[in-house]
């Protein structure tokens, strides 16, 4: 797993490539902490270039997005691919959670 | 002769990256499409961690086989192990359509399980568990999927 961050607009763009698993899941934790830590409240997570997620990486998302809902702040996701959109749709987490199309769609309004 | 995988793993979360390396080479080698690559992947990461964290919990070690098999109507991997006795199929859904705040993620590997797949069964043999997962190949679908729709 290999985790890029950005800043448009305000908005922390966060890119999460390859596995988010039971094995990579505290990696990408640590990350999004920090994150949170530096004053972090708009974020969006990039997931195009994810392979797939299980439900340690839910666990990971939906912890950072209760905080940063805590926090006055909020979570966007997009890129999806069709297993991780499955895993959401199974999970209800496409109703929980915002999950756009594109960057572009993600950012609008944010 | 069918293409297949086998592996013996100790109860070491480390080890279950060990198998999701093998199936994706398994996967590239043998051109398995990267759906149902990706959708055993999950699955062996939530059963193996499963198995690693209740199925050995309170003994030492822990012994659990990985059999991959790719046949043309599908891709099957076989999960043997010497840990209690767990039924995947025996374990009720999670409800999925809680908010963020009241949401828990507990007991969602299992249903990831069994919903991703197109086939699932197991057994308890010989003193241990033997779980069936089956992904079919070429788009087919099964008829418990039907009924559930897309």
């Amino acid at each position: 797993m290999n985790i890029t961050t950005r800043i448009e607009h305000g908005v922390t763009v966060v890119g999460i490539a390859g596995n988010l698993d039971s094995n990579t899941s505290p990696q990408a934790q640590q990350a999004l902490d920090g994150m949170l830590a530096s004053g972090g409240r708009k974020m969006v997570v990039d997931f195009t270039a994810l392979d797939y997620i299980s439900s340690a990486g839910l666990r990971v998302l939906l912890g950072t997005a209760k905080r940063l809902n805590g926090a006055g702040g909020a979570l966007r996701l997009f890129g999806l691919n069709q297993t991780v959109q499955e895993v959401f749709d199974i999970s209800g987490f496409s109703t929980i959670l915002a999950v756009f199309a594109t960057e572009a769609d993600a950012l609008k309004g944010f | 002769m069918r293409p297949s995988l086998r592996m013996t793993i100790g109860a070491d979360p480390g080890e279950v990256a060990r198998v999701k390396t093998a199936l994706a080479e398994f996967a590239d080698a043998h051109a398995v499409p990267a759906g149902i690559r990706r959708s055993m992947s999950v699955v062996l990461d939530e059963l193996l961690n499963n198995t690693i964290s209740y199925g050995f919990a309170g003994r030492e070690g822990g012994e659990m086989t990985i059999a991959v098999e790719l046949r043309t109507d599908r891709l099957s991997v076989t999960l043997t192990d010497d840990g209690a006795p767990f039924n995947p199929l025996d374990v009720a859904a999670p409800d999925t359509a809680l908010s963020v705040e009241e949401r828990q993620v507990g007991g969602l590997g299992i249903h990831l399980a069994r919903r991703l797949m197109d086939e699932v069964s197991y057994q308890r043999r010989a003193g241990r568990n033997v779980v069936v997962l089956a992904k079919l190949l070429a788009g087919g679908r099964t008829a418990a999927d039907a009924e559930d729709g897309p």
